[in-house]
């Protein structure tokens, strides 16, 4: 036994050896990042912060008094989390992003996988298992606000890294891809198969796990934000036109196999029939239509929203954006949409001066998932979608949330910090 | 620091990228970014802020407004609606402070949820299925109303018991429980003056009745609290909130009075079961003024609780004789036919009693004088048609006064056919059948020409003109009736009846009174005074012999009317008429309509039950009798105080004074009696004298009087040991026989109690 662990112990010291971390991380250009933040998105992801908390605290604490007895309840938590969040931006914003490359991508993809395993261990909360509860401090939990930043990561890893692949068309070399391309007479099967199918792979798992959290908004968004990165990475068009058909394939059998589940049809239903359970499915949406219509041009002032009054239940979630456009009105809704969408294309900005591709697809795959959070949140809330769980980001209430969103801000940070935009644009 | 990290910038190391290979706008991956950095900036300024504009610049009106519904709320603050009492300050209709509970389903929490069940099921007496399921579909709530008209004793235990489960449990029971004031009317009388009164309905208006026809005086004005509210219907805060305060209703006190509409009540009630009849009405006016004194049409219901049907003879009858809808539901039909004040909506054929009104007519425009003959030989041909008699022999030689007595047809139809249809219309118009007669209730029948009358104008034959001048094809309201009947009480004047006397504030203080109105002298005062002569001799020496009670005298008319197209043998008998007939005070009018029986005419069934109703109403108004010496020898006088006297003196004191006596027992001092001291006694009646050493009192069955003359009724009483007391018309001859007696044949009493026997004849009154 002794000896048989003493052997062990040494095979374990020369793997390291052979890694030798202080060399690896030297050649990744060192632990910390240098040069400066990007000034003008730290200024547009301060803006949204604020007037998301403003906003926040406007539409529930008619709703935080009523059901906990505190006007200032959802405000607190979230001011917590903000604060928490800003340092730990600023912490992650000073460490050189190029060393997280394949330990965040494994670490955040084994933390993420396994904390969906324990949601779906969770008792189930109206029929989906989206949360973590009981978890000290923040209390309950959302592992696909983690699994979102992961993906992105590994995703961003594995693209970014092997790009040379990826626009690859040597020809593979096994038995079955020889005989495809012989068949074909054209390199069918090429190197680009070895990072496209394991990232599809990947990304299908994420997408899976959070689907069986019955949590179809989450996996839709995935999706989005696989498809988004691929299409940066560079990947032929052929790719997505052959997911696009497995999609469709798989989406039409699960249709005909009767695996959408009822609650799905229903919030269909709801969505298409407008008269539909006025007080009960459409409850909510109803009177966030009411609030958006009754918001004018200039909205009906800050704090004076009337549909906060309890109509709209739980403002402080999907629906938030009602209540912004009540009391701020078109132009104030129009205002912050475009403070999202020029925090957007400061993103892509900062990606297009990266250093490498890696930094380059992280900070666009930040600030997309951003943005289309942003878009599908707006359309559920005016109606255009069918209702599903999808939050606003900066606006909606969600301690986790807003942590894991200041987070990769911090990385998008420490991206612009070497991406050096001001002096190239 | 800055020129430090100048000089300090890398060199490229492992996987970064040359700078030929940088990302560039120019270069593929920056070209792909920018082009869906487009795509999500176009998503967004145009889909989003296009989705929300059109929503709320294009169709914000339409969600202002949906927003606006939903969050104004209106909370109506009821004005105590005014009492109803009766001329002697009687309360007939009054509100009382009841409450109304309610919950706020939106704090009902797992915790609380099985107490306030518990709470609500056990205090209210809720079902507690229902209750679940009314809960969880108004879940999202705040304000969900459980239960009203909630009495002080319940409210107060329902409240008890929340705040002992809240100190107990301490599980926010009191923010899911309320109560809040709420008014309940109640009606002392019960089904007493339903008819008059009307009853509120579940959201408190004034249904039928008085309640109805003067509902916006008595409901007062309703307050108002506008308020803006939030989604689980409270006040929203910093919201504006605009009070308007609630008025009072106002009092009513009606020329009703209860002490003559119970008599009136109860006499019909009987009348109802003996006849079996479809529905029983009758009016007690007061003759001078057209005041309403009583007013109730049978079946009728309890205003407490109008939605149960009173009489389910009622039912049976609509599922049996209804039409195909009436059968289809009997049970409502028979609810709105109950709520209907049917005395004053109701028409029917008068038949004969409409017989004085055209003597009147006659009388007053010449046509005929007092002493105008006629040979009656029990037909008479018009036209095409010939009309009888009941009496088919003919009644001979008569004047206009035998023809009330007699109610003759054949002389009313050559009245009539003298008079002609233009004077005919004028008397049948000044009586006021052609007009509603504007009393203050609702639900007056509406006469309609070709419907209810006929008008020269319009259409009117003589054969028309000749079953009018018998009360046929013509049809009046019982109201209508007993108004014109008062004219000729009161010297020709036809009164508008009322029922509100005077109209008072919270106080007492008289806000209106009203004053009697002479619609018109429809005859003159001599023409009146002669008919009413003649009537007093029908009810003396005619048909209407069953109307005339002890000590009173009373003028009226009879009436036997065929319901034409409710198939053969369907009748209506009437009575109406006024009293006492020199100076007369009230004026009555019954109606029988539809009895089942062997006898159906009014002189036989209805004018008994005037007879009742005068008797017992004269004398509860003062008015004083006087009768004649078989009446006084039939009267009842007050017990003497036998106890302690020796039995065999007293015996023989009170044989010698015509009374039989009976002895109990063997002691020498009388110990007990019946009837007791102070109860009435005929003067020729039976006395049981109870003395030492007897157990129990002596047991006798009442005998079977009915069919009996007075004299064979009295020795059967002395016989079985009873007393009678006789009501009805005794004086006359021999025809006059019980009818009916306030205690059931074969029934044990006691020795020397009093059975109530009443008589009528059923020879020489129909018509």
């Amino acid at each position: 036994m002794a000896v048989a662990a003493r052997s062990g112990k040494k095979r374990l010291r020369s793997l390291l050896q052979g890694i030798n971390v202080r060399k690896y991380i030297e050649a990744r250009g060192g632990l910390f990042a240098r040069g400066s933040i990007d000034p003008i998105f730290f200024t547009l992801l301060v803006a949204l912060v604020v007037v998301g908390l403003a906003m926040l605290y406007s539409a529930t604490y008619v709703y935080a008094y009523y059901y906990e007895n505190s006007s200032t309840y959802y405000l607190k938590k979230q001011l917590f989390a903000v604060v928490l969040g800003f340092i730990l931006m600023f912490a992650v914003s000073h460490i050189n992003y190029r060393i997280l490359t394949h330990v965040a991508a494994v670490a955040g993809t084994l933390v993420s996988w396994v904390l969906i395993g324990i949601a779906l261990l969770m008792p189930d909360y109206n029929g989906t298992r989206r949360y973590i509860y009981g978890v000290p401090i923040v209390g309950q939990f959302q592992p696909s606000d983690v699994a979102k930043f992961a993906l992105i990561l590994t995703l961003a890893a594995i693209l970014g890294e092997n790009h040379d692949k990826i626009a690859s068309k040597k020809p593979l070399q096994g038995r079955l891809a020889k005989l495809v391309n012989r068949i074909c007479r054209r390199p069918v099967i090429n190197e680009s198969f070895l990072v496209i199918v394991p990232a599809g792979i990947i990304l299908l798992v994420y997408a899976g796990l959070v689907a069986l959290q019955s949590h179809l908004s989450g996996t839709v968004l995935m999706l989005l934000i696989g498809i988004v990165l691929l299409v940066l990475s560079e990947a032929r068009w052929g790719w997505f036109a052959l997911g696009g058909i497995g999609g469709g394939a798989a989406v039409f059998a699960a249709a005909k196999l009767g695996l959408l589940k009822s609650y799905m049809q229903e919030r269909v239903t709801a969505w298409l029939d407008k008269d539909y359970d006025p007080y009960g499915k459409r409850w909510q949406i109803n009177n966030a239509l009411n609030a958006v219509g009754s918001g004018g041009f200039f909205g009906k002032g800050f704090s004076r929203s009337t549909m906060k009054h309890l109509y709209v239940s739980e403002p402080q979630n999907d629906m938030i954006f009602s209540i912004v456009v009540e009391e701020l009105g078109v132009f104030g809704a129009a205002c912050i949409i475009l403070l999202f969408v020029l925090m957007i294309w400061r993103g892509v900005s900062i990606a297009i001066k990266s250093r490498d591709r890696y930094g380059a697809l992280v900070v666009m795959g930040v600030v997309f998932q951003v943005g289309l959070q942003m878009i599908l949140n707006i359309l559920v809330a005016t109606d255009s979608l069918p209702n599903t769980g999808i939050s606003l980001p900066f606006f909606s209430y969600g301690g986790t949330a807003i942590l894991v969103l200041l987070v990769e801000m911090g990385v998008v940070l420490s991206v612009s910090r070497t991406a050096n935009v001001r002096k190239r644009l | 620091m800055a020129e430090r990290r100048r000089r300090k910038k890398p060199e490229a190391g492992v996987g970064e990228i040359t700078a030929h290979e940088r990302m560039r706008p120019t270069s593929k991956a920056g070209a792909r970014g920018v082009v869906l950095f487009l795509i999500v900036a176009a998503a967004a300024l145009i889909g989003c802020v296009g989705r929300i504009a059109n929503l709320s610049l294009i169709h914000g009106e339409e969600y202002r407004q949906k927003a606006e519904r939903q969050q104004l709320s209106v909370t109506t603050l009821d004005a105590s609606r005014g009492t109803i009492y009766d001329a002697n300050m009687n309360v007939l209709a009054q509100s009382a402070s009841v409450w109304m509970c309610f919950v706020n389903p939106s704090k009902i929490t797992d915790k609380n949820r099985a107490d306030v069940l518990d709470v609500l099921c056990d205090c209210l007496d809720l079902d507690r299925e229902t209750l679940i399921t009314e809960l969880d579909e108004n879940s999202k709530l705040g304000y969900y109303k459980i239960k009203g008209k909630i009495e002080y004793a319940e409210k107060t235990a329902l409240l008890d018991r929340v705040r002992e489960i809240r100190k107990e449990k301490h599980n926010d029971i009191d923010s899911v429980i309320f109560v809040d004031p709420d008014t309940k009317r109640y009606y002392p009388g019960g089904t007493l003056a339903s008819n008059v009164l009307g009853f509120t309905g579940v959201d408190g208006d004034g249904l039928y009745g008085i309640e109805s026809y003067y509902e916006k005086i008595l409901r007062g004005t309703s307050g108002r609290i506008v308020t803006a509210r939030d989604g689980v219907q409270f006040e929203m805060e910093n919201a504006y909130e605009v009070t308007y305060e609630a008025q009072q209703g106002t009092d009513l006190v009606l020329t009703l009075n209860s002490e003559l509409q119970t008599i009136l009540r109860s006499a019909l009630e009987d009348a109802y079961h003996e006849t079996q009849a479809k529905k029983v009405y009758g009016i007690i006016q007061d003759t001078k003024t057209g005041a309403i004194l009583a007013v109730s049409g049978l079946p009728d219901f309890d205003p407490n609780d109008p939605y149960t049907v009173q009489y389910p003879e009622l039912e049976t009858y609509f599922a049996t004789y209804g039409t195909a809808e009436e059968k289809a539901d009997p049970h409502v039909a028979a609810q709105y036919e109950q709520w209907k004040a049917k005395a004053i909506a109701d028409f029917y054929f008068p038949g004969s009693v409409y017989k004085v009104f055209l003597v009147a007519g006659a009388l007053e425009e010449g046509v005929i004088d007092e002493n105008t003959g006629y040979h009656c030989t029990g037909t008479i041909t018009v036209g095409p048609r010939t009309i009888k008699d009941y009496y088919t022999t003919g009644h001979g030689d008569e004047t206009p006064c035998t023809l009330l007595v007699n109610s003759c047809n054949c002389f009313s139809v050559n009245v009539g056919l003298q008079m002609g249809t233009e004077l005919y219309y004028k008397y049948f118009q000044g009586f006021g059948f052609t007009d509603r007669t504007g009393i203050d209730m609702s639900g007056e029948g509406t006469p309609a020409v070709n419907v209810t009358y006929h008008d020269p104008a319009v259409s009117f034959t003589t054969s028309d003109l000749a079953s009018a001048s018998f009360g046929q094809s013509i049809a009046v309201t019982p109201l209508q009736v007993v108004t014109a009947v008062s004219a000729l009480g009161n010297g020709g004047k036809l009164m508008q009846p009322y029922i509100v006397s005077k109209q008072i504030d919270g106080d007492g203080n008289v806000l209106s009174y009203t004053e009697p109105v002479v619609k018109r002298q429809v005859v003159s005062e001599k023409t009146a005074d002669t008919v009413r002569g003649w009537m007093t001799q029908v009810v003396s020496d005619g048909t209407g012999k069953n109307a005339r009670p002890a000590g009173y005298s009373v003028a009226g008319k009879t009436g036997t009317s065929e319901k034409l197209g409710s198939g053969d043998g369907v009748y209506i008998a009437s009575f109406a008429g006024f009293a006492p007939a020199d100076d007369p005070r009230i004026s009555v009018v019954i109606v029988i309509d539809e009895p089942r029986g062997d006898e159906y005419s009014g002189g036989a069934i209805a004018a008994p039950v005037a007879r009742e109703v005068f008797e017992k109403a004269l004398n509860y108004l003062g008015v004083e009798p006087s009768y004649s010496e078989k009446e006084l020898q039939e009267m009842s006088v007050p017990m003497e105080d036998l106890i302690g006297g020796t039995v065999s003196t007293v015996r023989e004191r009170l044989e010698g004074a015509g009374y039989t006596v009976r002895v109990v027992g063997d002691g020498a001092a009388v110990s007990a009696q019946v009837p007791e001291a102070g109860r009435q006694i005929p003067k020729n009646g039976v006395v049981v004298l109870y003395s030492q050493g007897y157990t129990e009192a002596e047991q006798v069955a009442v005998p079977d009087f009915t069919g009996m003359t007075v004299s064979q009724a009295s020795k059967e009483a002395a016989a079985a040991g009873v007393n009678l007391k006789i009501s009805g018309n005794s004086s006359g001859d021999g025809s006059f026989v019980v009818y009916k007696q306030d205690v059931d044949a074969g029934e044990m009493i006691d020795a020397g109690t009093t059975v109530a026997v009443a008589f009528r004849t059923v020879d020489g009154v129909h018509d």
